[in-house]
């Protein structure tokens, strides 16, 4: 800790591996990652425009529209986000051997 | 004590017994090796998977506060009260964007607490003590909120609620935050853990049960929101307004929207910036765990959902709507709706749900609280040499005085609005936003500059809220405020005050080239899975190597 790297991308110790994703995953996979966005912004933006959702009617059962809308949103975000998650996985570069290790032993942080 | 129910009484006494005992018992839960290091106390391990995790987050997330003042505020004033499904919902996808940088930063430099990440990312021990002590300082009004919770329950039992001195009113607060403070001494972060999931239980199980049952009680979802339209649209004689609005209004008609969105936006945002919340992320084991947990967390929203709906049904529930008015506290508006709905030994259920539903986050903020206190505070001005066992012994006796505060907070100061208490931690803790989540993407924000900004929302922020009056009260009325003709939330404008400061000042600083500190964090860390692949190992030996 005596000297922090002002620059990491320089001088890097030889016997270190090389970075771990050498190009941008994002630049790698345009689309992937467009759908991730879009998925994660569609579901802040779709609560937050209030107006869209603040109205009684269409009724759906005894439910005013805005209640059931939000009610309905929920199960949505949560699907929506696991979609996300599931696409970031592979955003991942090729790496097979990740899969297996997921139980590995935790190294305890840097020290 | 003459009207205490006997039934009620003794199954509530009987499941904080069970839930004291456990909160003991987990001290052995999931041993590890040398208990004496603060990730172990303060941090669990750092080792729970999906499903503990799941469990540990929504009882921390979802509080007494969600059980009590959400629909009480509904109950007051109608659709506004929604804005906490709508700030569930928005949290998620928030989280999952900047939540798993955090959790992976922390793990490779082993990083306890926010104010840990900030103050490695500047190399600034006064933004770590700043971020601490914001940290702190809103997570007490937030514990004193699960005792304000206690006590609405405490108070429909009949619990010494004839007693007009304060130290006997609130004996039976006083013998369950004590054992609370105890257990919590003993097993740190696994007793909420571990009581977390009888309180799920618990929770689910009566919600699920009234949301269906109660219903058929009152003639129908049709009658309910029926009646709370009614009651919303009918003129206050006293404001001489309406009570409330039944659909959040636009801006033509006194625009609740956009009160509703900046108040739901800022609380979203606020949520995962409160170190119990980053406390109960940080104890996962990987950071698949806490993006699986942010899709999976909103079911509890669903059951926050139905718990704001408690608030129209004891409107719809004349019986329950005059009691609430006769004793004058909304607070009281679901407990009042449970007891009159449900046969005794169901009403035990529930009520024993909403207390236990406070110690868990209650044990989570105070461990938190705590963990600020003797990683920022102690050991970064005091004793830097500190050990692991002496900090974890540190941290122990500050989640002791962490919680003895919060308990003078709730027994002093008025709760009319427990709801604004928290929203007034609210305004805080927002205030750590820039050089939090910014700084998990940029290092562009000069660190003197973020101090200012912090210290500019800060301020504006506590006198803007002390400012807002209403027609019942003079000080610290709302959390809202009149901003150019709209109705926002302050902490929002504050935060915008704040950015505006920070960058600024940042352009100044570094025009005249002031020192911008040293960055300890790599680009790598903020990605690295140290469970998946030993990213950890070469990040360090990149450090020392020099």
């Amino acid at each position: 800790m005596t000297e922090p790297p002002a620059n990491p991308s320089a001088a890097r110790d030889p016997l270190d591996p090389p970075p771990a994703r050498p190009e941008n995953p994002i630049a790698a996979h345009p689309v992937t990652s467009a759908a991730i966005g879009v998925l994660v912004l569609a579901a802040i933006l779709c609560t937050l425009i209030v107006p869209i959702y603040a109205r009684e009617t269409p009724k759906v059962g005894d439910f005013p529209f805005f209640y059931f809308y939000l009610l309905i949103y929920m199960p949505a975000t949560a699907l929506a986000l696991w979609i996300a998650m599931l696409l970031q996985r592979r955003l991942k570069p090729r790496n097979p051997a990740e899969t297996g290790t997921a139980d590995g032993p935790v190294p305890g942080g840097a020290r | 004590m003459s009207n205490v129910n006997a039934v009620v009484f003794t199954i509530v006494v009987v499941l904080f017994v069970i839930v004291a005992l456990i909160g003991f018992a987990a001290s052995r839960w999931r041993k590890a090796d040398d208990m004496m290091l603060l990730s172990e106390w303060g941090l669990g391990g750092r080792g729970f998977g999906t499903f503990i995790g799941w469990f540990l987050l929504g009882g921390d997330l979802y509080t007494a506060y969600t059980f009590i003042a959400v629909p009480a505020l509904v109950f007051a004033s109608g659709a506004i009260g929604f804005y906490a499904v709508s700030y569930t919902i928005m949290v998620f996808p928030i989280a999952f964007i900047f939540l798993p940088r955090l959790w992976s930063i922390s793990r490779v430099h082993n990083y306890i607490t926010p104010a840990d990440f900030i103050r490695g990312r500047y190399g600034s021990r006064g933004l770590g003590l700043a971020s601490a002590f914001t940290g702190i300082l809103s997570l007490m009004p937030y514990i004193a909120l699960q005792l304000v919770g206690i006590q609405a329950v405490l108070t429909v039992m009949g619990v010494a609620a004839n007693s007009t001195n304060t130290y006997v009113k609130d004996t039976p607060l006083f013998v369950a935050f004590v054992v609370l403070a105890i257990y919590t001494y003993v097993s740190g972060l696994r007793a909420p853990a571990a009581i977390s999931f009888i309180k799920d239980t618990l929770i689910y199980v009566f919600v699920l049960v009234a949301v269906f049952y109660i219903p058929t009680r009152l003639g129908g979802w049709s009658h309910i929101f029926g009646a709370a339209q009614t009651h919303m649209a009918a003129i206050n004689p006293a404001t001489k307004k309406p009570n409330g609005a039944f659909i959040p209004t636009p801006h033509a008609l006194g625009s609740t929207q956009f009160d509703f969105a900046s108040l739901a936006f800022g609380s979203a945002v606020a949520l995962f910036l409160y170190p119990h919340t980053i406390t109960g992320a940080l104890a996962t084991k990987s950071r698949n765990v806490v993006k699986r947990n942010m899709a999976l967390l909103p079911a509890y929203s669903v059951l926050l959902a139905c718990i704001a709906l408690f608030g129209y049904m004891a409107i719809a529930d004349k019986t329950t709507a005059a009691e609430v008015k006769k004793a004058g506290n909304t607070q009281l508006a679901v407990p009042y709706l449970l007891q009159h709905m449900f046969p005794s030994w169901f009403t035990g259920i529930a009520f024993a749900g909403i207390i236990i539903g406070a110690l868990v986050p209650a044990a989570i903020m105070a461990i938190a609280a705590a963990n600020l206190f003797t990683r920022n505070i102690f050991k970064e001005f005091f004793k830097p040499d500190a050990s692991p066992r002496l900090e974890t012994r540190v941290s122990q006796w500050a989640s002791l005085v962490v919680k003895f505060g919060a308990l003078a907070f709730a027994v002093w100061l008025p709760h009319t609005f427990a709801i604004n208490l928290q929203l007034l931690g609210g305004v805080w803790i927002l205030q750590i936003f820039l050089m939090l989540v910014f700084g998990l993407y940029t290092r562009w924000f000069h660190r003197w500059a973020l101090m200012a900004g912090w210290a500019t929302g800060m301020i504006y922020g506590t006198i803007a809220a002390y400012n807002v009056h209403s027609d019942t009260s003079s000080h610290w009325a709302s959390s809202s405020d009149i901003v150019f003709g709209h109705t926002v939330y302050i902490g929002f404008t504050a935060l915008i005050l704040n950015i505006v400061v920070s960058v600024v000042l940042t352009l100044v600083f570094k025009a005249a080239r002031l020192p911008a500190g040293t960055d300890e964090t790599l680009p790598h860390q903020y990605t690295a899975d140290p469970a998946e692949a030993p990213v950890a190992a070469p990040a360090g030996v990149g450090v020392v190597s020099d």
